[in-house]
């Protein structure tokens, strides 16, 4: 990095001239909102190619299918933010929701009283999970990869024992509504997943924890060295991880009125995928709940109106892939001009 | 080839320019290096040193100007093409491949190969011990992984690199900063060699007194902007201060009341650390208000017992004693409620979180005071930033800035000021002013002088025997972890506590300091 | 069901030449030993299956059954595995269900070549492939085509000519896959639908529901859907009910999983195939056992039966 003569000890900023394409105001503005900037590009390009993209049914569709990625990416950010990865939430998501869907069959139970504890279940299931993934990475020191790669085995491997491989379906009616109902024109799916993400924001941005969180992913040491406790904050971040699967688990099932312990595999990915192309950084430290949901929205978006404009189901996997990729590569670009401009 | 033996001029650069995003970092710099001679480069800490090093060596595009190497066309287009035209640079920061052997650091752009591209591991260790001997380091094996040594034992081996080609240019940025004087010595000699072969080296160090001892002429930076050329016989070292920070120094007073009846705020008794010689221990005590230094050989456990009684690192056997109380420390948390502050050796690593806001650096070890039931008040929080800031008189537009943007002094200020913020009783500091600038140098001992006076103890860690002395009302020296003396501020005398340093040394019978 | 497999059996009886005294392949107090390679048993299906298979094997008593099952769909190396050790085992038949129609064809021939009778099921190996490799074999299994096409043609012949249909892939690089889209096209090309888009979903419920609801949104006016299985149904029915149409556009699936049937019932989906896969590895054992007592070899396609699952026939 370049030494910077405006911190120099004896002159306090030389103000020497910026070349630069763009001017500073709108310089500042493309780092801080490039994401939002992408996506409103590709609203705009798939509101010129179909005319159907910008309509309201189609809008709400896409709020309606990004909710469980939404949830999904919320917990991961925690985990990311603090420089590790959850590889266990797709099988986790199958397993919360077979258990849960096994409570909400049970027998003696009102409708309410089982709702409301198969939704429970489900979040408590992702929390003891997370738990798990917590503690054994931040205890034994083992890369957080690992210890997810195992539990994403034993979560599915649990999901079939415990279901015998079968598809829990018939859910109360009142239950099932829920996916379908909305509130304000908006899906209630979706408006459950935005209340997710303020809360998280709310924590990670107003919370001694969540400065904790930031602080963990950008220098470990150093906030172990001014005296807090690190093991608790990580293993706190893999549980937030594993509630907001629990979650997802019960919007699954509510929308599509089935548990099959054979779901969501490759959830993770995709969940990764948001909180990456969404400007957190993968080694930690950097990033924020907000750009998790533009993130998500991207994806969303794209699998939508990639479809819409009528673009073959290869064609579509490769754009994907090629999008995450460019995220990426612009964040590297943010990044660096960010630690040199000052 | 331009024969070596005849005086020539060897790089010549002319109206250097290099701008990054808001910060011109060069202005139109000129500057000659003559084959066999020796050339500083003297600047503070964002003066344009380091940049121009980087646009010497490669790594960096200069946006103007013309470079002349041996009297013909000089545009480095990477880092491997000015070691190929026989520029070589030892680096301030060390960049190591921590997995790999020193044999392989150090031949790291030539490892010999054998057919089919195999490393040839024979002749690849020879090749290494020839260089390891060369720096004086022949009891470390060219096969042992980089990751396990000591910070001046890498500063080393980068320096055995540069030697490694066959080089016309070598350019030396800040090569003593983690090494003692001895190594200090050997590295002279090395460079005496070298010029004496014909070598033109360019050498920057912050250590004014080296500059007088080793080099021929000088050129000091400022702003980016070339402020003098000279020979060094016709300059003071007062006078390139003066010339690098564009005013006076004032320098901290040395301290006027010496360690007499003072109560005492911590005390350690035989405190053993991992790692630590058998049968070594160390036992000492500062009072209230007192400055006490450590001084010791790299190696020799200064770096270990202070993190042992901060908690940073489990501590093997010992009691802890807090006025006169004895305490339990298990974690730097223990040593936060006794009031013991750590300011560690490593701000990089262990100090700051450099890419978040200044504010957020300041108020880590003390989020409790910021915070109710876990919500953080921000506007306390920014005040306590804004004031410490001020305090410190760190150099910042902003408290939201990174302190990734921050000079090495100020950075080291930042890390200063997230202690004192939990008003500490008893402050430890490793190495405070490594790295650091003359100026910010000065500013800071004169900001441990009045902590020291507002009654804290001070422990301060330091190679840097000068500064120690300087600073300090009583230097214990470390020797083998073990404390080998107890040196007053009335006898201060260099030679005295090197005697101690190397005491323990001397007595096993071996000769080389880094054993330890 | 018990009628059903009445059936099968006639049907095998057709198939095998069935005239002559058995041959002595087994040893009067010998049971013979059946290895069974399933596909994942993650997949309920394939679970059903297996478990099928184990029933009958308690019901006739009078062979020992190895069953085992990979970890995924595509696993093949394991199913080689699996293979080389019932060679190993000196199994004296062995029933797969193969996870890739080309690859499995090198681990069968060695098992032929070691004298074991091999029943390939559910999946038909790659015609050019076992030529290549001089090997003539058998294939029960169901008719993807066949069955998918009934599906399509109970839709088309609800909704008449013209109509705008939707097709629902599985996973376009599998046989099955391919087979059932290519009797979804022929049932639409004999019925004059319209087909407006034909997408992946890869058999999955989450990924129909989302591919689904994006093509209703481009085409608001189709009037059915043809899907590949009944989980990807599943996930459609629900894309429909979300947009209020549940009901209105009809649904067709393939494979009469439970979760399905309630649907069939409240008329949200027309129509499924039943395949009858709990029978399905009974059935290659039963034929297996008998073509080895017989010492015959097995040729050409034997089909197994498959249903068209309305609301009327439904049980």
């Amino acid at each position: 990095m370049p030494k910077q003569p405006s911190t120099d000890t004896t002159a306090p900023a030389t103000p020497t001239p910026t070349q630069s394409l763009l001017p500073k105001g709108l310089q500042q503005l493309v780092r801080d909102s490039g994401i939002a900037i992408a996506l409103l590009l590709l609203v705009i390009i798939f509101s010129a190619l179909s005319p159907l993209f910008l309509t309201p049914g189609n809008i709400s569709n896409i709020f309606t299918q990004i909710a469980i990625n939404v949830c999904l990416a919320v917990g991961m950010t925690f985990v990311i933010l603090i420089g590790g990865i959850d590889l266990s939430v797709g099988s986790l998501t199958a397993l919360c929701a077979v258990v849960a869907g096994t409570v909400l069959k049970l027998d003696g139970l009102s409708v309410g009283a089982a709702i409301l504890l198969a939704i429970l279940t489900s979040i408590a299931v992702g929390v003891v999970c997370g738990l798990i993934n917590g503690t054994i990475s931040s205890l034994w020191g083992v890369p957080s990869f690992i210890v997810t790669l195992g539990m994403l085995n034993i979560a599915r491997g649990g999901a079939l024992q415990w279901t015998d491989a079968r598809s829990i379906y018939e859910f109360p009616d009142a239950f099932n509504e829920f996916g379908t109902s909305s509130l304000f024109g908006m899906p209630a799916l979706f408006l459950v997943a935005l209340a997710l993400v303020i809360v998280a924001w709310i924590v990670l941005t107003r919370t001694v924890f969540g400065r904790l969180i930031y602080a963990i992913g950008n220098n470990e040491e150093a906030v172990r060295l001014a005296g807090h406790n690190l093991l608790a904050y990580k293993i706190l971040a893999f549980t937030i991880c594993g509630a907001s699967v629990g979650v997802a688990a019960v919007l699954y099932m509510t929308r599509l009125t089935v548990a099959s312990p054979i779901l969501g595999i490759g959830f993770e990915l995709n969940a990764i995928a948001a909180v990456i192309i969404g400007g957190t950084s993968l080694s930690g430290g950097r990033g924020s709940i907000i750009g998790t949901l533009l993130g998500a929205c991207i994806i969303g978006v794209l699998a939508n109106g990639l479809v819409l404009i009528g673009v073959g189901d290869f064609i579509r996997q490769m754009i994907t892939g090629g999008v995450i990729i460019l995220a990426v590569i612009l964040d590297t670009y943010r990044l660096r001009s960010m630690r040199r401009g000052g | 080839m331009t024969d070596l033996l005849t005086p020539h001029v060897a790089l010549e650069i002319q109206g250097i320019s290099k701008q990054f995003p808001g910060v011109l970092a060069l202005d139109n710099v000129d500057l000659k290096l003559q084959s066999g001679q020796v050339h500083a480069l003297a600047g503070e800490n964002g003066a344009g040193k380091s940049s121009l090093i980087k646009v010497l060596c490669g790594a960096y595009p200069p946006d103007g100007g013309t470079m002349l190497l041996a009297g013909e066309a000089y545009a480095p287009h990477s880092p491997f093409d000015s070691i190929g035209k026989g520029i070589r640079v030892v680096h301030q920061e060390l960049l190591m491949l921590d997995q790999l052997s020193v044999a392989e650091n150090l031949l790291f752009e030539s490892l010999p190969r054998k057919h089919f591209g195999l490393i040839d591991r024979v002749a690849l260790n020879r090749r290494a011990s020839e260089l390891l001997s060369l720096v004086g380091l022949d009891d470390v094996s060219p096969t042992q992984i980089v990751q396990g040594l000591g910070m001046a034992q890498r500063q080393l081996i980068e320096i055995a690199k540069a030697l490694s080609g066959d080089s016309r240019i070598v350019i030396m940025d800040e090569p003593t900063a983690t090494l003692t004087s001895r190594e200090t010595e050997r590295l002279f000699e090395i460079i005496v060699r070298l010029r004496d072969s014909g070598v033109a080296i360019l050498f920057v160090s912050h250590h004014l007194q080296e500059l007088f001892e080793i080099c021929d002429s000088v050129t000091v930076l400022r702003n980016g902007r070339k402020v003098s050329t000279q020979p060094i016989s016709e300059t003071t070292p007062r006078d390139l201060v003066r010339l690098m920070v564009g005013r006076e120094v004032i320098e901290a007073t040395p301290r006027a009341n010496p360690a007499d009846q003072r109560q005492e705020a911590l005390r350690v008794e035989g405190l053993r650390f991992k790692g630590q010689p058998n049968g070594a221990q160390v036992d000492f005590a500062v009072g209230v208000g007192e400055i006490l230094g450590i001084a010791g050989l790299v190696g020799s456990g200064r770096t270990e017992t202070v993190r042992a009684i901060f908690g940073a690192d489990a501590l093997q056997a010992g009691s802890i004693f807090r006025e006169g109380r004895p305490v339990k420390i298990r974690s730097p948390a223990d040593a936060l409620a006794e009031g013991i502050c750590l300011v560690t050796e490593d701000r990089k690593d262990e100090g700051l979180l450099l890419d978040m806001p200044i504010r957020s650096n300041l108020s880590l070890a003390r989020l409790g005071a910021c915070s109710r039931a876990g919500w953080l008040l921000n506007s306390v929080e920014s005040k306590d930033a804004n004031d410490m800031a001020r305090t410190l008189q760190i150099r910042l537009t902003t408290i939201e800035q990174h302190p990734r943007q921050l000079s090495g002094g100020n950075q080291q200020k930042v890390v200063l000021g997230k202690w004192l913020l939990c008003e500490p009783a008893v402050l430890i500091l490793d190495e405070p002013t490594r790295g650091v600038d003359v100026g910010a140098k000065a500013e800071i001992h004169r900001l441990l002088q009045s902590i020291a006076d507002t009654g804290t103890a001070l422990i301060v860690v330091s190679s840097d025997l000068p500064e120690l002395m300087q600073l300090t009302d009583r230097i214990i020296v470390l020797s083998r972890g073990k404390v080998a003396g107890e040196v007053l501020r009335k006898d201060f005398d260099e030679s005295r506590i090197l005697e101690l340093a190397y005491s323990e040394y001397m007595k096993s019978g071996e000769s080389n300091a880094q054993a330890a | 069901m018990i009628a059903r497999r009445t059936v099968v059996k006639s049907l095998v009886a057709l198939a095998v030449v069935a005239a002559f005294p058995l041959s002595q392949t087994f040893a009067a107090d010998e049971k013979p030993k059946v290895g069974l390679v399933m596909k994942s048993l993650a997949n309920e299906f394939f679970k059903v299956m297996t478990e099928g298979a184990i029933a009958y094997e308690k019901k006739r008593g009078d062979f020992v059954l190895t069953a085992v099952g990979m970890k995924d769909e595509t696993d093949f190396d394991a199913q080689t595995l699996a293979v080389e050790s019932f060679i190993t085992q000196k199994k004296d038949v062995i029933v797969l269900a193969p996870a890739d129609s080309k690859a499995m064809v090198a681990p069968v021939l060695k098992a032929v070549k070691a004298g074991i009778t091999v029943i390939n099921f559910d999946v038909a190996l790659d015609e050019a492939a076992k030529k290549k490799a001089g090997l003539d074999l058998a294939f029960v299994g169901p008719d993807n085509r066949g069955g998918a096409k009934m599906a399509g043609d109970a839709l088309a012949k609800k909704l008449g000519p013209g109509a705008k249909v939707v097709i629902i892939e599985g996973n376009p690089g599998a046989d099955n896959g391919q087979q059932r889209k290519a009797g979804f096209m022929d049932a639409a090309k004999e019925g004059k639908l319209n087909v407006v888009a034909s997408r992946t979903a890869m058999w999955e419920t989450e990924e129909a529901n989302q591919v689904f609801t994006n093509i209703l949104t481009a085409n608001p006016d189709i009037k059915g859907v043809m899907a590949a299985n009944d989980s990807m149904a599943l996930g459609v029915v629900k894309a429909l009910d979300a947009a209020g149409q549940g009901g209105k556009i009809l649904v067709v699936g393939f494979d009469n999983i439970p979760a399905i049937r309630p649907l069939i019932k409240s008329g949200k989906v027309l129509a499924t195939v039943d395949q009858f896969g709990s029978e399905m590895a009974a059935n290659a054992i039963d034929l297996g056992i008998k073509a080895r007592k017989e010492g015959k070899s097995l040729k050409g396609w034997i089909k197994t039966p498959i249903e068209l699952v309305t609301a009327e026939n439904l049980k």
